[in-house]
């Protein structure tokens, strides 16, 4: 998929069968950015002589992955979103689903013209992000908005909030028993979250890697949210969590910088109240959220230690897993002595 | 042997040789982000090699220690004298990279079965004893991590 000497004819042909009308594909190239999966931009020119952008999105070859997820869900995930209208978001486009035609499974997307969020910012003074914060907590309040029943049975339901949050927690166990050694922060984790749960919230759609690497930000100023791959239905502070802890290693956070201005518009925008939305929760979620794509990166490093994984992404990740647990202690308060 | 240069001698004249010769010769934008991670691994295993077996080890006696502490004091659990058995009956002398490691994660399955103890008798005190500890292990993995962000993305 990242060839540029081959794939513009696999992908023209792909395209003239799929549409029902001839494709020409005059520009090929991969896109950096994306650390799960392969990334490609693509320039076509349609028989009616229209031009546009597609993006490709497909699983790297087997062993190479540093997580693991599947296209078929993505795919099924982005066609009910797209036809609920639920978010603005790049349409999803054509999928090859055995990898038959584009040499891996892969998603044909639009293309976002802008930049992404995260771009914007490295641009900014330190402290000085003016909109961009409320912009983001909006569009996270956006995600949240979104109801459940728009992606159908495309992603799994919970039966209710409490065995969700039971069964969240126990990823921390399930991620320690899967490993290829003993890793005490997860039980401790583990055994911390059971410990001091928070009050419910209605389960709602939850993107999973919400940071502005993964806000476009179009000409106008409107955001469109990509790469939903590991969004599931569960707790919405999950994201809050995720984004306070993403932020704080690959920053600006736009949370940090006061924290309760921040919750306030959440609440404001989504209409939860202060009992669940507060500094205590987002600590909680802070330890809990990460456990989604921390258990992935895990797996990758048990694979390489098994010898079923290789390749840079993998060890380069490794110390994400150092983020995670200093993470994941610092939302655990410590009792007092 | 030829124990000098030392391993973190010749990782880090890797890495030299990378950000010097190679980065400037590549301009596949690809490229220029997997040698910025390569960069980051060859800082990480030259601290690691420099300390690991001797963090391993010392971070070992403690959660092994501590384990046996917290089953005398709030009385034991099958878990914990299942992993303290399990402990001892493994090779804890070698120094071979791959014994200490093995060493490690029996100690580590020690100090997680004692924290499920503690967590369960409320002892605060053994609660923030075991939390000293793995505040040890995530300095030590903190060293080894050095600066570090996701490069590449935006």
């Amino acid at each position: 998929m990242i060839d540029p000497s081959v794939m513009p004819d696999k992908l023209a042909a792909f395209l003239t069968r799929h549409a029902g009308r001839a494709a020409t594909v005059t520009n090929y190239e991969p896109m950096t950015g994306g650390y799960s999966r392969l990334m490609a931009k693509a320039t076509v020119r349609w028989d009616d002589g229209k031009v546009e952008h597609l993006v490709l999105r497909g699983d790297p070859p087997p062993g190479k992955a540093m997580m693991e997820t599947d296209r078929a869900t993505e795919w099924a995930l982005l066609s009910a979103l797209g036809r609920a209208e639920s978010i603005p978001m790049p349409a999803a486009r054509f999928f090859d689903a055995t990898g038959d035609e584009l040499g891996t499974k892969c998603i044909v997307l639009d293309f976002v013209e802008g930049r992404s969020l995260q771009s914007f910012l490295n641009d900014c003074e330190p402290g000085a992000y003016g909109h961009h914060t409320f912009d983001l907590v909006d569009t996270m309040a956006r995600v949240h908005s979104i109801d459940p029943s728009d992606v159908g049975d495309a992603i799994a339901r919970p039966t209710d909030w409490s065995t969700y949050i039971t069964s969240l927690i126990d990823r921390f166990r399930r991620a320690d028993r899967d490993h290829v050694e003993s890793n005490p922060f997860l039980r401790y984790v583990a055994e911390w979250l059971d410990a001091n749960k928070p009050a419910p919230l209605p389960l709602r759609i939850v993107h999973s890697d919400f940071q502005p690497a993964n806000i476009m930000v179009a000409p106008d100023g409107s955001h469109q949210v990509i790469d939903w791959e590991l969004t599931h239905i569960g707790d919405p502070r999950e994201d809050l969590g995720y984004y306070a802890v993403y932020s704080a290693s690959s920053g600006p956070s736009l949370i940090m910088q006061d924290p309760l201005a921040f919750l306030a518009r959440y609440r404001e925008r989504t209409g939860f109240g202060e009992d669940t939305i507060n500094l205590a929760s987002l600590g909680y979620f802070s330890s809990l959220a990460a456990i989604s794509v921390y258990a992935q990166i895990l797996a990758g490093a048990g694979a390489m230690a098994n010898g079923l994984n290789s390749g840079i992404m993998t060890t380069y990740t490794l110390n994400a897993l150092t983020v995670g647990h200093a993470n994941f202690m610092g939302g655990c308060v410590a009792p007092t002595a | 042997m030829l124990s000098k240069p030392t391993t973190p001698q010749i990782l880090l004249d890797c890495r030299r040789e990378l950000l010097e010769t190679i980065d400037p010769a590549v301009t596949d934008p690809t490229v220029k982000v997997a040698i910025q991670m390569l960069e980051n691994v060859l800082r990480n295993c030259a601290e690691r090699a420099a300390h690991e077996i001797a963090w391993m080890r010392s971070e070992s006696d403690a959660m092994v220690a501590y384990a046996r502490d917290v089953a005398s004091t709030v009385g034991s659990t099958a878990a914990i004298d299942a992993a303290l058995a399990e402990y001892d009956k493994g090779d804890n002398v070698s120094l071979e990279l791959d014994a200490v490691s093995d060493a490690y994660g029996r100690a580590g399955e020690c100090l997680s079965t004692a924290l499920e103890r503690v967590f369960a008798t409320g002892h605060t005190e053994l609660h923030l004893r075991g939390r000293a500890i793995l505040d040890v292990r995530l300095a030590h993995e903190d060293a080894i991590k050095g600066e570090w962000a996701f490069v590449g993305r935006g």
